[in-house]
């Protein structure tokens, strides 16, 4: 007992889960639900920034994208590609109106926009779906880590990450969260570095590394044991590399371009992170701020993902790596190659990396998620007069409940791939919210109608075209379907905005509030 | 509607008009929505132009995309995991500069 609690990754995951048992003790104080929701607005644009980056760069990016580089290489380094994109969008078109708005959540935008209950309740429903197809693949990248290193069943990941989850947004809130996420990242970011430099240190040059994979062709020594066909695993190097492996054609590659590039526009658990700055110029800095910490992200996930492959090919990893790749699955590369690099501590570091990722998205959804329950639909809608302590109140409920849903759906996706679904998650983003943001912040004849017709047929349809491919033409059969359900979330805002003419009779002063200077050095 | 410049919104009840009565905004504000939102589309048009030169180099141009330039890297792999990571730093501080321009371009003439 006293020798496993003497691990590395044991050592390593007990020391991050006290540092966040001992930020979420010191911020436990939430009187406000300002301070609940939104952090009191009083983090400056370096800690937002920071937590921005760590929200933003869940599993998805700590394991997700280099798992997705060494199983389908060019493709999979495509997906870290548009996942880059988004922010910047988002610091261009939304950040700065959004902040100078100065409300707690995403549904509150729609609600105070258009004056209207019933676009507040179905921007809740969105914000719940959007933020459980995120929650999914994070919980299944802690329950993966807990089942292969520490050998725990994976119903007992789910349910033992949804404990620490409930524990530590429901006390801390977002003030808690907030640090807990600025905090994590830079432990991920120091993870990934040190995996870098022990990777250039064994030689492995990028250049190098994608020339050995490039010739490479045939089976895959040392594989046999551990494939459920008894024979050595098939590798084509130069498909690899090359574009068509995941996605077969131009059309396919484009429509995950549009949808992953818009996608981040309409991340609920992203916007919601802009409300937590002092002023619209912090509410800029930051997202720049995270957009710098993204892109060396994403850069060194996929540097790492090849990395991998290239010692996956190499035929002198030990017994154990090669194992843990070839049954891992491509979520558990980052892991298996901190390992082979640089043994047990760096594995140590590296699974204490990916839940600081887990951790600090997953409280980031629980954040907005419960701000959707407690506050939109709840306070605002349900019972009005409610007192500042049963807003915090029906906050901490709302993360039990949502505890219990996140975990119902994290039993659901065993075998998925992180990267894939955080994909979906984006499309169904990019199709709804990110219309609503855009044109309700930059169109003033954008109506309450239009914007209801068009989160409902956003969503309608990129869940029709996820889930249910089969029943559409050949044709319509997209992977990530954003080149048809983004057109159409836009083209429903402003069509049947278009036909209802009725705007908000305070629009102007709407476009006053959100574009005005004077609130800038505030 | 509450104050401009507050940080917290307070609800007011509003009506509706017909799109086609509604007055034109202040020409302060006009002028700075117009402002940021031309700064901000033309970056924008500029960047997509960058991000679906990719995928029309891979499928249109294999034999440039393919190029290996630094070892085993291709030009496709360079620009599509080097490149444009740090493109999207550069288009988005190339936009808050030109914000933070503005802003003190607006600061001046009002004074």
């Amino acid at each position: 007992m006293m020798k496993a609690l003497l691990e590395p990754k044991m050592l390593m995951t007990i020391a991050l889960m006290g540092t966040i048992v001992y930020i979420t003790y010191l911020t436990k104080r939430n009187a406000t639900a300002s301070d609940f929701f939104v952090g009191g607005r009083s983090f400056g644009w370096f800690t937002n920034g920071s937590a921005i980056g760590g929200d933003y760069l869940s599993a998805a990016t700590f394991l997700g994208i280099a798992g997705l580089t060494f199983q389908l290489g060019y493709d999979g380094a495509y997906y870290a590609f548009c996942f880059s994109i988004g922010l910047t969008l988002l610091a261009i078109f939304v950040a700065g109106p959004l902040r100078r708005f100065g409300a707690f959540t995403v549904a509150d935008f729609l609600a105070y926009r258009f004056h209207s209950r019933r676009a507040r309740l179905v921007a809740v429903a969105v914000v719940l779906a959007i933020s459980g197809f995120y929650a999914a693949p994070q919980l299944l990248g802690a329950a993966q880590i807990l089942s292969m290193f520490f050998g725990t069943s994976y119903e007992f990941g789910i349910i033992f990450t949804c404990i620490v989850m409930v524990f530590y947004v429901g006390i801390g809130g977002m003030k808690g969260t907030t640090i807990n996420q600025a905090l994590e990242l830079w432990i991920r970011l120091g993870a990934f570095v040190v995996m870098l430099i022990a990777a250039i240190y064994s030689g492995l040059h990028y250049d190098k590394i994608l020339a050995a994979i490039n010739s490479f062709s045939g089976p895959i020594t040392g594989t046999s044991p551990y494939a459920l066909d008894g024979n050595n695993v098939n590798f084509d190097g130069a498909a690899w590399t090359g574009t068509g492996f995941y996605f077969p054609t131009f059309w396919q590659t484009i429509s995950m371009t549009i949808g992953l590039a818009l996608g981040t526009i309409g991340l609920p658990h992203i916007l919601l992170r802009f409300y937590t700055n002092p002023s619209a110029k912090a509410a800029r800095k930051s997202a720049l701020m995270a957009i710098g910490i993204a892109s060396t992200f994403f850069l060194l996930a996929v540097y790492l993902g090849v990395v991998g492959r290239s010692i996956f090919i190499s035929g002198t990893a030990s017994e154990e790596v090669m194992r843990d790749l070839v049954l891992g699955g491509n979520n558990m590369v980052i892991p298996t190659t901190a390992l082979a690099l640089g043994g047990k501590w760096l594995l140590g570091l590296v699974i204490a990396g990916a839940f600081a990722a887990i951790f600090s998205n997953l409280s980031g959804l629980f954040i907005t998620s419960s701000g959707a329950l407690a506050h939109d639909l709840y306070a605002s809608v349900m019972k009005k007069d409610i007192t500042e302590k049963q807003r915090v109140v029906a906050g901490k409920v709302a993360i039990v409940i949502l505890g219990i849903l996140y975990g119902a759906l994290g039993l659901l996706v065993k075998d998925a791939s992180i990267g894939h679904l955080v994909a979906l998650a984006f499309t169904v983003a990019a199709s709804t919210f990110t219309p609503i943001f855009i044109l309700g912040i930059w169109w003033r004849g954008m109506t309450e109608k239009g914007a209801i017709a068009g989160l409902l047929i956003g969503l309608g349809v990129s869940m029709w075209m996820i889930f249910l491919p089969g029943t559409l033409p050949s044709f319509l059969q997209f992977k990530i379907p954003g080149i048809i359900t983004v057109p159409v979330g836009f083209l429903s805002v402003i069509i049947v905005s278009l036909l209802d003419r009725k705007v908000p009779a305070d629009v102007n002063d709407f476009m006053k509030r959100v574009h005005s200077k004077e609130s800038e050095t505030a | 509607m509450a104050e401009v410049g507050s940080h917290d919104y307070e609800y007011v009840e509003a009506g509706t008009i017909d799109v086609k009565d509604l007055p034109p905004l202040d020409a302060t504000t006009n002028k700075i929505m117009k402002d940021e939102f031309t700064t901000g589309f033309s970056l924008t048009v500029f960047y997509f132009i960058l991000i679906f030169s990719i995928p029309v180099m891979n499928w249109f141009a294999p034999e440039l995309a393919f190029k290996k330039i630094l070892g085993g890297m291709t030009v496709t792999w360079f620009v599509t995991t080097v490149v444009m990571m740090v493109m999207a730093f550069i288009i988005a501080y190339v936009h808050t500069t030109l914000y933070e321009k503005r802003l003190k371009k607006y600061e001046i003439l009002n004074k």
